[in-house]
């Protein structure tokens, strides 16, 4: 019997026995949509974190008093024992490391701004001195970012982030307009382009002002964050111990005392993003296995219980002249198929997924092109695992062993 | 068709010492004890005995559905044990038709399809296969009836279904296992007419039976005790219709 033949006969079987090969192909559907929904979520969490996160460049660094902190008693410890960075830090940075190409500084505060009426909340005012839209560019959507001059006379000038203008400005042009923040007025000189929101945060809800400005709405109290970049990013871990020494001495540390300040790198949020999420996602992984068991064990149900009807079939096949090899070929096609089927079903139903996923929760998704055939062939191993080999054994017994099967 | 030994053919069905034992656990349960038998071409036999002796393991035997524990077994000649798996399907599908008491239908196949079963794996092509699938259930009266599915026949109608598929691959042997054991009287009796018919065309015909009514429309009755063969007597038949029902 050719495959042609086979392969009319496995979708004949399909056909006939539909309610059975509906239920095996919901175990094929639910675990190739669960791997690969999950899948695409970690992977669009992971392009995210790598492309968007941090505006950080390469051979750039920011000096924080705080880090990126991971648990309590490391934050408790920081708020207790860290320093606060000041201006002065900064410039004796700019004094006194020469492999350094560029210091700025920034701080922030969390405040609402308002205009005519319209409000948007919580949003981060910082105070930027120029060179920080150097180091950690933004893209500008419209206008322009802070200049020097600006920076030298406190103007009351402000960059502002897509969230700002969406509140603040629904159906105008917000160039050269005012907004206020603590009852001071600020012209806005440009919008930076939208980065969207990231597990729920949004990325665009601020506004950037004068650092001298800043120090004069706010005072020199808040810490400030300093961005360093290096005149050569190949060596900037040279210029890294250099702004460590100099920082060190200024704050008077002993030798044995660890840093009061922690330094950031792009690389260090990959790393941190990627230990935190590890946890993550090996429960999501452990969530996705179970859905596999599941799909799995829904296959190996159906197959098990249609065993004995098929046992059957298998005899009255042989009996009216099937060989063994025309027996399983029909099955493994049938199985492929069924496989092929719910694959499909599955790898579309994540799409889908994929797609409300990203427009109704804060988790991006990205559909990964290795997960379909990836899944793909589990389900296929799964089918003709459990279906395969008991259909072997049927089709090498005798056939009144098989007819008489109960 | 007696004179076919004078023309020296092999015997369609020859056994020599044919056993047949099953595991039962720690027993084994000898339900065939050496069965010696030949059938010539041509002859309508029929074969009796209480339930238990061993009518339908032999029939299994004899039919290649089933392997001997010992002896031997001859089919046209040719000795089955040497046949390779492939062989014996090949034997299966063109030599052997098989009529089931239970029917052995596949439930989700129409007639015609049930029917057309042995031809696709004697690799006939499609249209030749319907077309004479259409005539073996023609053979058997149910050309009206071939795309409906066996639960959508009474008994009867299915067991002729499972007739026309035995026939459908022209086969020179016939058995049939108790063909009327779930049948009322009155479909027995047509389905025993159909048998006198092929048996008229020139079929050679086993059936299995325990009740006389049934045997007495063979030449030949042949009767099973305990495994082994108690008699083995030529009969007259009597023609259909003259059976007190
Ligand atoms: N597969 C089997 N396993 C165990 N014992 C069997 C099996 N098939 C038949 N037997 C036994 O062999 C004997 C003959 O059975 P069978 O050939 O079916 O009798 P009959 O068809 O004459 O009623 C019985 O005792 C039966 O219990
Ligand atoms: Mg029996």
């Amino acid at each position: 019997m050719n495959i042609v033949e086979s392969t009319r006969l496995a979708i004949e079987s399909i056909w006939a026995n539909r309610l059975r090969s509906f239920l095996t192909l919901l175990g094929v559907i639910i675990g190739i949509a669960s791997i690969i929904s999950t899948a695409a979520v970690i992977n669009g969490l992971n392009h995210y974190v790598s492309e968007k996160l941090s505006n950080l460049g390469q051979g750039v660094f920011v000096v924080k008093r705080i880090g990126i902190i991971t648990n309590r008693q490391d934050f408790l410890d920081a708020i207790r024992k860290n320093r606060r960075l000041t201006t002065a830090d900064g410039k004796a940075l700019v004094e006194r490391c020469p492999s350094a190409a560029a210091v700025a500084w920034q701080a922030a505060v969390t405040r609402d701004v308002v205009r005519e009426g319209l409000e948007i909340r919580d949003t981060s005012i910082s105070g930027v001195t120029p060179a920080v839209l150097q180091i950690e560019p933004f893209d500008v959507d419209a206008g322009r970012v802070i200049s020097q001059l600006e920076e030298d006379r406190a103007a009351p000038v402000a960059f502002v982030g897509a969230d700002v203008v969406e509140q603040l400005f629904p159906n105008s042009d917000p160039i050269g307009k005012r907004i206020r923040v603590s009852g001071q007025p600020l012209e806005v000189i440009g919008v930076a382009a939208k980065k969207g929101s990231f597990l729920g945060f949004s990325q665009d809800n601020f506004v950037k002002i004068p650092y001298s400005l800043h120090r004069k709405m706010f005072g020199s109290w808040p810490s400030v964050d300093l961005s360093v970049q290096a005149a050569d990013p190949a060596r900037m871990q040279d210029t890294m111990d250099e702004v460590r020494a100099v920082l060190r001495a200024r704050h008077h540390l002993r030798p044995a005392q660890p840093d009061d300040f922690s330094m950031v790198t792009a690389e260090g949020i990959n790393d941190l993003w990627r230990s935190m999420t590890q946890t993550i996602f090996s429960i999501a992984l452990f969530v996705v296995g179970i859905s596999l068991v599941v799909g799995g064990i829904v296959i190996m149900n159906i197959m098990l219980v249609s065993v004995v009807e098929r046992t059957r079939e298998i005899g009255v096949r042989k009996a009216v002249g099937a060989r063994q090899k025309d027996i399983v070929q029909q099955f493994l096609i049938e199985a492929v198929l069924l496989s092929c089927l719910g694959g499909l079903i599955g790898v579309l139903l994540a799409l889908g997924a994929a797609e409300l996923l990203g427009a109704y929760t804060p988790l991006p998704a990205r559909f990964p092109p290795w997960a379909p055939p990836t899944a793909f062939v589990i389900c296929t191993a799964i089918g003709v695992f459990f279906g395969i080999s008991p259909a072997k054994k049927a089709a090498s017994l005798d056939p009144i062993e098989a007819l008489r099967a109960e | 068709m007696p004179d076919a030994t004078a023309t020296n053919v092999p015997p369609v069905i020859r056994t020599r010492g044919l056993c047949r034992s099953f595991a039962m656990g720690a027993s084994t349960v000898r339900a065939l004890r050496g069965v010696d038998l030949v059938i010539e071409r041509g002859e309508y036999v029929a074969i009796m005995g209480p339930s238990g002796s061993g009518k339908s393991t032999l029939m299994n035997l004899i039919g290649c559905l089933d392997t001997p524990s010992e002896g031997e077994y001859w089919l046209n000649g040719q000795p089955v044990a040497t046949l390779g798996e492939e062989e014996l399907a090949r034997v299966r599908n063109h030599e052997i038709g098989f009529v089931f008491q239970t029917f052995n239908l596949l439930a989700r196949a129409s007639a015609a399809r049930n029917v057309e079963l042995p031809l696709i794996y004697g690799g006939v092509p499609p249209a030749e296969r319907r077309q004479r699938a259409i005539e073996a259930l023609a053979q058997v009266d149910l050309a009206d009836r071939m795309d409906h599915r066996p639960n959508q026949l009474s008994g009867g109608q299915r067991q002729r279904v499972s007739i026309a598929r035995a026939l459908v691959t022209r086969p020179a042997l016939l058995l049939a296992d108790e063909p009327t054991g779930n049948l009322d009287s009155k479909t027995s009796y047509e389905i025993m007419a159909l048998f006198d018919k092929l048996h008229r065309d020139g079929n050679t015909i086993v059936v299995v039976t325990h009740e006389r009514d049934i045997a007495e429309h063979a030449q030949r009755i042949v009767t099973i005790r305990d495994g082994v063969v108690a008699s083995d007597e030529q009969n007259v038949p009597r023609p259909v219709g003259t059976e007190t029902a």
